[in-house]
């Protein structure tokens, strides 16, 4: 159900939104609302192998809360389509780079 | 810090809603050269503070719907656990690949969702609003 750990919000929210017909803001929701306690689940085995390295995750979450505020106020002023676009390219040079 | 201001861009994208871990686990393992696994983890831990917080806002906005969460959740714990254990076990190389793989196929469902959203509904004019 979950690909190797992320992604699980790429799956759900199609899912809950066409299958179960809740709003978009009720699948994204519900969805993080379901991922929380997989991702907890997970970090017990990346934990065990030790593949975990903490300060890391910690320095990117205090980026990650910053920029998620920063994200919600852009998501009302700017046009979603160039950034999407922009995410689409870099998503395959990415990939691409990583395939290698 | 250029972790902090790589969580930052990676919270941007994930308050657009695009999928933020996955370009925090790509610009760690891809660009900055740490190991695959070590990025995976430290897009775990990014998740749970602002997954913490969009919950505790989601349940007063009455936007959770837990009769559909409950069970989902009970069945992604069992996958999350075997993913892990899969992802854990793999050789890093391989594990890369798949995560490339992965990558492309978000990047066509983009690319689709982009069509839907944008040049779709230019095309139906005023037909409906999806």
């Amino acid at each position: 159900m979950v690909y190797l750990l992320h992604g699980g919000g790429l799956i759900l929210v199609p899912v809950f939104t066409k299958i179960f017909h809740t709003t978009e803001k009720e699948s994204r929701a519900t969805s993080v609302f379901c991922m929380l306690p997989m991702v907890v689940a997970s970090s017990v085995f990346y934990y065990q192998n030790k593949y975990f390295d903490i300060w890391l995750g910690i320095k990117c979450a205090i980026g990650g809360i910053i920029g998620g505020i920063i994200g919600a106020k852009l998501l009302n002023k700017m046009n979603n389509k160039y950034i999407k676009i922009l995410f689409v390219i870099f998503l395959i040079i990415a990939s691409i780079k990583l395939f290698k | 810090m250029i972790e902090v201001l790589i969580g930052i861009i990676s919270g941007v994208i994930s308050g657009l809603g695009a999928g933020g871990g996955t370009i925090l686990i790509l610009i760690l393992t891809a660009f900055m050269g740490y190991e695959q696994h070590i990025s995976q983890s430290a897009n775990l831990i990014f998740f749970v503070p602002t997954a913490l917080a969009s919950i505790i806002i989601n349940t007063k906005q009455k936007l959770i719907k837990y009769k559909l969460a409950i069970p989902i959740t009970i069945v992604g714990i069992i996958g999350a656990i075997i993913g892990a254990n899969i992802s854990v076990h793999l050789d890093v190389k391989i594990l890369k690949k798949i995560f490339a793989i992965f990558l492309f196929l978000i990047a066509i469902r983009e690319i689709i969702s982009i069509y839907n959203m944008y040049i779709k509904d230019k095309k139906t004019h005023n037909n409906g609003n999806k």
